[in-house]
């Protein structure tokens, strides 16, 4: 991420599209390194798509620039850039065979045909097609359809490929083997991957970073261990991994911890960077997965109170639901089998904990709620009105834990 | 449903689509058996096989130039037609532009007119820029009329490429020319011929235009017209049989032959 020394294979400065009406992708701005696979990740709609088709040259910017090592290639026209686009339907042509597939774009100038014949064999055997080059694309299946997709596109040997949800027309299984398939042949080839998915599991799965989009902005670039752990926004909390939010105040700072006042009462997290200031209104995040379920929580443990709502099964592990003393939601991940799952009624009110070190802070809506940062510790509920009511600041319901020092 | 329980409603179904057959078929098969009989008008009782009739057209002497004729111009008009709707059809598929359904509006339109209409207009036109009463003013009046369907068919065709292919040519380094050339063009091969085929059909049955604009050059359905007009003959039905059995050719020629060439390797076992 930091490797000023290095040129950035692709760069990407306030890139924007505006349609009419609306604005696809709004001042994206990025750079990845060379042989790096970046993963776009976001929901339908977001502009991921857009982004993609205006970095492989089908679609044009309104504002912005974008260079590929060095040289401005805003202007450039699809067919003159070293960008290769893999479709979500692969987008084959149904009158060629594989053979013929994969070489189209060698044999567009003049060419040898001994060369061209070499390099779409040595290609069909990089990504497994070597038996089928005699094969219509009608008669392939999906997976190979995929494979040829790719070879097509690698086998001109472009500076970047650009793969459009490659694998979502895929069966869960076979998707499994394409994304370790994928993986192996980027890390061959070391050719920058630009990857677009709405899977977070895909995402997560193959990319060194991962970038996460929603209308049209990027809300955060990071490792995906990173992104899953320490989410920055409210909607990378909500759209990655299964994410506790528990809005608040903020009632006491010190070098160590935050304490927020919620309607769980109040919480303690351990610092990460810059803190926020007294008085501001924050959501904290936990992972489903690092909450426990226990009589007592550990020295130092946040406590919870809650009612239990539901509990499901899920093989390995058993998700827990449960409600919070304000009527929020919370999910609890429990690797446990089904026979050491305790027996518990539902409505049962129990407690659930948390280390300060799980829990993570984000601002609370955004800039526009930066102002409120200067009140007074205890003042009125900000207007902007959060999914969930907000609750007037409880004043621990519970024991105080032990690391929240005011 | 049930076995044993005997559904009669297949084989109903087939009694009604043989009927179908027959009432379709049944005129074509009395016309063919009559071009062989000596019967003077077409009824029972056969009066016996003869080859009078195919005699009498061929010293007619009229008959045969005119299908000469139509050999000449429907091919010709198709041809013509084929290709300006192509690229009629691949702009209107690829392209957005102001007019759009003003110009298909344009293109339907001598479907639409009564060929009445359009035969006068074209006779009272071509009479003013000199190029009426010949083989070439037929060629041009039925290039006019045949690219519309031609143009439909092949715009049928090419709704169902999917816009990815062109963008992946692009995407491969393909000017625009060599991905017109390499993926849609093969991809419009069986449009083109359907359209093409539709176009000469079109063109060799139409009388009404080509009776207005032709002069001493007529075309087939001019010529039968003329003779109809002087006399009722079974010389018609050994026409009829001749033109049937070329559209036949034409249409059998073109599924034993052309399309296996098309798609040999689609069929082909692995």
């Amino acid at each position: 991420m930091t490797e000023a020394s290095d040129q950035p294979d692709l760069e990407l400065l306030s890139v924007t599209k505006r349609f009419k009406g609306f604005t696809a992708v709004d001042e994206v701005s990025l750079k990845v390194r060379r042989g790096e696979f970046v993963a776009i990740m976001g929901p339908s709609g977001c502009g991921k798509t857009t982004l993609l088709r205006i970095l492989a040259g089908l679609e044009t910017m309104t504002t912005g620039q974008l260079r590929i090592r060095g040289r401005d290639v805003s202007d450039v026209p699809v067919n003159l850039r070293s960008t290769r686009l893999v479709w979500q339907n692969y987008a084959l042509f149904p009158h060629l065979d594989v053979f013929e597939n994969i070489a189209f774009g060698l044999t567009l100038k003049p060419h040898d045909k001994a060369v061209v014949s070499g390099r779409v064999k040595a290609m069909a055997d990089l990504v497994g097609m070597r038996d089928f080059l005699d094969r219509r694309i009608g008669q392939l299946s999906g997976g190979q359809k995929q494979r040829v997709a790719l070879a097509r596109a690698l086998v001109t040997e472009p500076e970047i490929l650009l793969l459009d949800e490659p694998l979502s027309a895929l069966d869960a299984h076979l998707r499994l083997r394409m994304q370790g398939e994928l993986r192996r042949i980027q890390q061959a080839l070391g050719v920058t991957f630009i990857y677009v998915t709405h899977n977070q599991i895909e995402a997560f799965s193959m990319a060194d970073r991962v970038v996460v989009m929603n209308a049209g902005r990027i809300e955060q670039v990071d490792t995906p261990e990173r992104i899953y752990t320490f989410p920055k926004t409210h909607f990378v909390a909500r759209f990655v991994g299964a994410n506790n939010l528990f809005e608040g105040r903020v009632s006491a700072v010190d070098e160590r911890h935050t304490a927020v006042a919620c309607g769980h009462g109040t919480v303690t997290v351990t610092n990460r960077g810059a803190t926020p200031a007294v008085g501001e209104t924050v959501t904290v995040v936990v992972q489903a997965d690092r909450m426990r379920r226990a009589a007592a929580g550990g020295p130092g443990e946040n406590t919870v109170p809650v009612t239990l709502k539901g509990r499901e099964f899920a093989g390995s592990q058993n998700i827990y639901l449960f409600d919070g003393l304000d009527g929020t939601e919370i999910k609890l991940v429990a690797q446990e089998s089904m026979g050491s799952a305790a027996v518990m009624a539902v409505n049962a009110s129990m407690t659930v904990h948390f280390s300060p070190e799980d829990a993570s802070i984000i601002g609370y809506a955004g800039p526009a709620a930066a102002p409120a940062a200067d009140a007074p510790a205890q003042a009125p509920a900000a207007v902007s009105a959060p999914p969930v009511q907000a609750p007037p600041p409880v004043q621990a319901p519970t024991p105080e834990p032990a690391g929240a020092a005011p | 449903m049930i076995a044993g329980d005997r559904n009669p409603w297949p084989a109903l179904g087939r009694v009604f689509l043989a009927l179908s057959y027959v009432f379709l078929f049944l005129p074509l098969v009395l016309l063919v058996v009559f071009s062989f009989q000596a019967n003077r008008f077409p009824g029972l009782p056969l009066q016996g096989w003869t080859l009078a009739w195919y005699e009498k057209m061929i010293d007619q002497g009229t008959l045969l130039p005119a299908l000469g004729h139509s050999m000449l111009v429907s091919p010709a008009a198709a041809t013509v037609g084929t290709i300006i709707g192509f690229f009629a059809a691949y702009a209107l598929n690829r392209f957005d532009f102001p007019g759009k359904t003003v110009l298909l509006g344009i293109i339907a339109l001598p479907i639409l007119i009564p060929p009445l209409i359009l035969g006068v207009a074209f006779l009272g036109l071509l009479a003013r820029v000199h190029l009426n009463g010949t083989l070439f003013s037929i060629f041009l009046t039925h290039v006019v009329l045949v690219t519309a369907p031609a143009l439909s068919v092949i715009q049928l065709r090419l709704s169902q490429m999917p816009r990815q292919i062109e963008e992946a040519a692009w995407d491969l380094g393909a000017t625009e020319l060599q991905t017109l050339m390499r993926v849609v063009l093969p991809f419009a091969v069986p449009g083109i011929l359907g359209g093409w085929l539709l176009a000469f059909t079109f063109s060799f049955d139409e009388f009404i235009i080509a009776w207005f604009v032709s002069g001493f050059d007529q075309t087939l359905p001019v010529a039968i017209y003329s003779i109809l007009v002087a006399s009722m003959e079974p010389t018609l039905n050994a026409i009829g049989a001749i033109v049937f059995a070329i559209s036949a050719l034409v249409l059998i020629g073109i599924e034993v032959l052309l399309l296996p060439l098309l798609f040999r390797k689609d069929t082909e076992e692995a």
